[in-house]
């Protein structure tokens, strides 16, 4: 697979998952229709508005919010002009506008990108990483953080991130009134025990797959972001050997939220506290593996 | 009725072609804005080659038709304005810096000078650069050509004044290799 076929089959990967989304949160809407009655499916339109705000803002202001959440301290040129040379070079290679280049003060090799549109992009590098790595695995590194950038992965997050928090608070809402009993109005007239089997079969499914689509889509933007890199340095021995330093060394960095988790170019979690399914990265070794397929290509 | 659809069908096939048209000059353009980046990097190459030469010199002043052979591709480098003409060039002197290069490896002294070692650094983004540029431009290009080429698109480059473009072709294959600086 070269990297062109690579792009397109996780576009259109990404997309699936993301109808997959769209079905989970019918499902969930049918789920408090059958179950609650027409009157009190106007929780899922107010569910949507409250992840909606909530994820919105962190969206829109990601570049500010993400600099705080990680400690990370923006950078002039003449700070470091060697890595502002590499940014040129993949700036070049891309076409994108030059983003704002950050450090994060940590010795685990790591690096992530953000911000709501390409204009607006933050990249930022811990100072393990700057010092770990090369010219060519650095070069690597930035084009899958412009990558990021180029594929507004900040914007897909956001509405997987939606979708995922309107299904979860839909779903404990629904749960609770089934608790206490509370709005079966229409008891009698919607008695089909089938349907509220199903319907609360879903309720307590639902929160769990929207998570597990969430870090499939995560997943799947990492390894889009892998192949768009190689087809801005058209070098994947680059990030390949990059991501061998990185899968080589076990430290990882001091701000392991779980909420900034899947902006990192390695995920700062354990691997084994996260089970692959709920992953927000693909595992390391894997990505190395079609890096490879790749370089057997050119 | 029949009028509204006759409208409708107007007002469909105008927003087609004005697509169609606008995809085609913005394409054109960027073509544009892709060789601009290229003769701003071979400018900067060009500008940072005098004083590699200064600097080799001070070391090693017997090399004198290796600084010619830089001296000339520099000069031919400059003055190039066609897209072929640029591309020969550019391959001319990447080939001459590839041997200023390895005759500094001749003189240790030299290699292990910081005025040296930061040109080298300067040289070695500089590479990447044109390289990059030039691979963005030939990027744009195939869009381009594509577009004009293939049906719907090409029936409207006419009207949009777009024609194929040109690609930037190093033709040693050789030279597409930047020359390898080792730190």
């Amino acid at each position: 697979m070269n990297f062109r076929t690579m792009q397109a089959a996780n576009r259109r990967k990404t997309i699936g998952l993301l109808i997959g989304m769209g079905v989970l949160m019918g499902l969930v809407g049918y789920a408090a229709l059958s179950y609650l009655g027409g009157t009190s499916t106007a929780i899922v339109p107010i569910a949507v508005g409250i992840a909606l705000i909530s994820v919105w803002g962190s969206y829109y202001g990601s570049d500010k919010l993400v600099l705080t959440m990680t400690g990370a301290k923006l950078i002039q040129e003449s700070d470091n002009p060697k890595l502002f040379n590499l940014i040129h070079e993949v700036i070049i290679a891309s076409g994108l506008p030059m983003p704002k280049v950050a450090i994060v003060i940590d010795t685990a090799p790591n690096a992530f990108a953000t911000g709501r549109n390409p204009e607006h992009a933050l990249i930022a590098f811990t100072t393990g990483i700057l010092e770990a790595m090369d010219r060519d695995q650095l070069q690597g590194v930035i084009a899958h953080e412009m990558a990021h950038v180029a594929n507004r992965d900040t914007l897909v997050s956001a509405v997987a991130a939606t979708t995922a928090g309107a299904i979860a608070i839909v779903s404990d809402l629904l749960t609770r009134m089934m608790f206490f009993g509370g709005g079966r109005r229409d008891r009698d007239s919607n008695g089909n025990p089938l349907a509220l089997v199903f319907s609360l079969l879903i309720l307590i499914m639902a929160p769990l797959a929207a998570v597990m689509l969430k870090s499939a889509i995560s997943r799947k933007r990492e390894s889009l972001a892998d192949a768009t890199a190689v087809s801005f340095t058209r070098n994947p021995a680059g990030l390949r050997s990059a991501l061998e330093v990185l899968a080589a060394d076990s430290t990882v960095v001091r701000q392991r939220s779980t909420a900034v988790a899947h902006i990192w170019i390695e995920s700062p979690l354990d691997a084994t506290s996260v089970s692959k399914l709920f992953s927000t990265h693909p595992p390391i070794q894997e990505r190395i593996a079609v890096l490879k397929s790749m370089e057997s290509l050119s | 009725m029949e009028t509204i659809i006759i409208l409708v069908v107007i007002a469909l096939l105008a927003v087609f072609v004005t697509a169609q048209y606008n995809r085609l000059i913005r394409l054109n353009i960027t073509v544009d804005e892709a060789w601009a980046q290229i003769e701003v990097q071979l400018k900067r190459r060009a500008d940072l080659i005098p004083n590699l030469v200064e600097t080799v010199k001070g070391y090693a002043e017997h090399e004198q038709s290796t600084f010619e052979a830089v001296v000339n591709a520099r000069a031919k480098a400059t003055t190039a304005s066609t897209v072929a003409d640029t591309a020969a060039a550019d391959g001319m002197l990447t080939q001459a810096l590839r041997g200023l290069l390895a005759v500094a490896e001749a003189y240790p002294d030299l290699k292990a000078s910081t005025n040296f070692l930061s040109l080298q650094e300067e040289l070695a983004t500089t590479e990447n650069k044109v390289a990059f540029a030039r691979q963005f431009y030939n990027d744009n290009v195939r869009s381009l050509n594509t577009a004009v080429k293939t049906i719907p698109s090409s029936f409207f480059a006419g009207l949009a004044k777009v024609t194929e473009r040109e690609f930037y072709e190093v033709e040693d294959p050789q030279d597409r290799i930047a020359p390898t600086v080792s730190f």
